[in-house]
């Protein structure tokens, strides 16, 4: 049995998530980047943002906390052995800077049924204290059958 | 003001090796802890030849690469991509891109991901950055 396309549309309660400083340089080094804009306080101070920013795909921190209950979602039912991450696409609007505070939802844009698989996307939506658009991402896993 | 570097036919080439353990960096980063890429063994059992990068630590390697060209991580307005085949521990990425159009302030990134053997580990990769 496939996954429901009944489901597209479905929403998560918003989850919010604070950016640590420690955290986010913890992340560059894992994706072995040691741009300053990162890890250095004075240098982070003169540029435009006037603070220590997060690289871009930090986005996956974040984002992470709203996969999670979905892939255990019991309405939908993922397989999970099945379960690969099959695209991603992200769209960046305002940086991350250490201490924001992120407010992100997911929804579930689309889901298809193939014959001998299905996919799942999952747009997630974060926000920060400002109120300011910070990143649209949309995960995209794909189900064997 | 510096001249931007961001001019159509504008490219870019950068090696990466994924070393023994950078997928347990990369898990503890970000949160990403299924078995398949910090197990060796379970990795074997379920036919993937050993433990397998998160497909999301190679499209960070190539956020990286773009932003260190860039010279600004606020740059970066849009990424993409397809995850086309598994990376394994030790292997060596090469990602490239070529700037192949701008207009309006944007310039879109063509890019490929490929390892030592040749085959894209990525499709289908694009960016938008601030021209």
């Amino acid at each position: 049995m496939g996954i429901d396309p009944k489901f597209i549309g479905k929403k998560w309660p918003p989850l919010t998530y604070e950016a640590g400083k420690e955290k986010i340089r913890e992340f560059a080094k894992a994706i072995k980047c040691a741009d300053p804009h990162f890890f250095d306080d004075e240098f982070a101070k003169k540029t435009k943002y006037g603070a220590v920013i997060a690289p871009p795909t930090f986005a996956v921190v974040y984002g992470a906390q709203l996969i999670e209950p979905i892939f255990y979602d019991n309405e939908l039912n993922l397989n999970l052995t099945m379960l690969v991450h099959g695209e991603q696409e992200f769209e960046f609007y305002n940086v991350v800077k250490a201490n924001d505070v992120l407010t992100s939802e997911a929804t579930i844009a689309n889901i298809a049924n193939k014959e001998k698989l299905d996919s799942i996307s999952i747009e997630l939506m974060t926000k920060n204290q400002r109120g300011e658009d910070v990143c649209r991402g949309v995960y995209t896993f794909v189900v064997r059958k | 003001m510096e001249k931007s570097i961001i001019a159509q036919g504008a490219s870019f080439r950068v090696d990466e090796f994924v070393d023994k353990y950078r997928a347990i960096y990369y898990a503890g980063a970000s949160g990403d802890f299924n078995p398949i890429h910090i197990d060796p063994e379970f990795g074997k059992m379920v036919g993937l030849g050993g433990a397998i990068l998160q497909g999301l630590c190679t499209l960070g390697f190539t956020a990286k690469t773009l932003t260190d060209w860039l010279g600004d991580p606020g740059k970066l307005k849009k990424l993409k991509c397809r995850f086309s085949a598994p990376v394994h521990m030790e292997d060596t990425l090469t990602v490239s891109g070529t700037v192949t159009g701008v207009s309006g302030g944007r310039a879109v990134v063509a890019l490929t991901v490929t390892n030592q053997n040749g085959i894209e580990v990525l499709k289908n990769v694009s960016a938008e950055v601030e021209a």
